[in-house]
């Protein structure tokens, strides 16, 4: 199973009585660790691939190129080699967001195909997206974190009934929302040291809001079909809003 | 295609000549009723929402867009409108749960290896 994380630099002051917050630092052990020299890193091809799957996405995925231009128009130009770092990561974490560096860490070791790359970087670009357009509060606001992870959740394709089904989650009617807020809850637990009751509070309260916080896609898109559309409408706001 | 002559933008008052067109091409209204009466669409919105979509408002909103491309009634215009600022509408409903930025985070294109200010 995959998860996309996202933590902060651990600068916040440690809690009266309760243990120092790692922020989620600790499934990403490379971080903060001097990158290995060019020569070992070639010798491996788990960093290639990682680095030909993101190429990949980037150029002819949907769901990112639209994500991509709405970052670019609101002043956040993502360039490839200084935004995004391929290493390796604990168990199952697929990726992870770094506000203190602006960086997306995609999990070398744990993305083996091209359809969950695609997966994992639109789920970060989306947190980078957010960070981008507000002021979001990683690290002491839990609710913030959580609208960033309902919002990922909803708009990445991470709870398609397929993927559902994957993880042997099963259901129908509104299922959408159930893997959203249950995945939601999930990333806040890894990256955060709250209470389970903590975090769904938290998830529960922002739920309405966020999952109807649609920005950039407009609509929720569940297949490339639906991001190519929402990509066409995006190009088309500046028709859209003059002409409203 | 079309015409300048007598039309105008949602926002425009009378006696304004710019912004002679539908916020969206009518091509796009019929594409959104189409995509949205097929069965797909109808099976994701169920999984999403738990409930069937409802299309009749895009095929109005259609037909709304051929009238002011034919240049006929501002009544066609201002449902058109008035639709599309109800779309709107519903999207600000809820209480934003962050505050936007003015500028981006200035940090976003600090090199790597620069050591932040505390």
């Amino acid at each position: 199973m995959e998860q996309g994380e996202t933590f902060s630099s651990p600068a916040a002051e440690e809690k009266r009585g309760e243990p120092e917050d790692d922020f989620g630092y600790r499934l990403f052990p490379d971080r903060n660790k001097k990158p290995q020299s060019f020569l070992v890193r070639s010798l491996f091809t788990f960093h290639n691939r990682c680095q030909l799957m993101l190429r990949m996405t980037l150029d002819t995925n949907p769901y990112a190129q639209l994500l991509l231009e709405a970052m670019k128009q609101s002043g956040c130009t993502v360039f490839n080699d200084r935004h995004f770092s391929c290493e390796n990561c604990d168990s199952c974490v697929g990726g992870g967001f770094d506000s203190a560096t602006s960086q997306i860490v995609l999990c070398q070791n744990n993305i083996r195909h091209q359809s969950h790359m695609n997966r994992v970087v639109t789920h970060e670009l989306i947190h980078a997206f957010d960070h981008c357009r507000a002021h979001v509060d990683w690290f002491k606001n839990v609710k913030h974190l959580a609208c960033s992870e309902i919002r990922a959740a909803n708009l990445s394709g991470d709870c398609t009934l397929m993927n559902e089904i994957a993880r042997f989650k099963f259901g129908l009617k509104g299922h959408h929302q159930t893997c959203v807020r249950d995945r939601a809850i999930r990333s806040i637990l890894a990256v955060r040291k709250v209470s389970k009751e903590v975090a769904e509070k938290a998830v529960d309260e922002v739920f309405d809001a966020c999952f109807n916080d649609l920005e950039p896609f407009g609509r929720i898109p569940h297949s490339k079909t639906d991001a190519k559309r929402a990509y066409r409408d995006f190009q088309n706001r500046d028709r859209y809003n003059a002409n409203l | 295609g079309l015409r300048a002559e007598g039309w105008a933008g949602c926002a425009a008052e009378p006696g304004f000549s710019v912004r002679p067109q539908p916020p969206r091409s009518c091509e796009d209204y019929w594409w959104e009723w189409k995509h949205c009466r097929g069965l797909r669409h109808a099976f994701h919105h169920y999984y999403a929402h738990g409930e069937l979509p409802a299309c009749g408002r895009w095929l109005d909103d259609y037909e709304a867009c051929r009238a002011w491309e034919r240049g006929r009634a501002a009544a066609a215009q201002e449902a058109l409108c008035k639709s599309e600022r109800a779309r709107v509408m519903e999207k600000q409903k809820y209480t934003p749960v962050w505050m936007l930025r003015k500028n981006p985070p200035p940090d976003w294109y600090l090199p790597l290896d620069q050591d932040k200010p505390n």
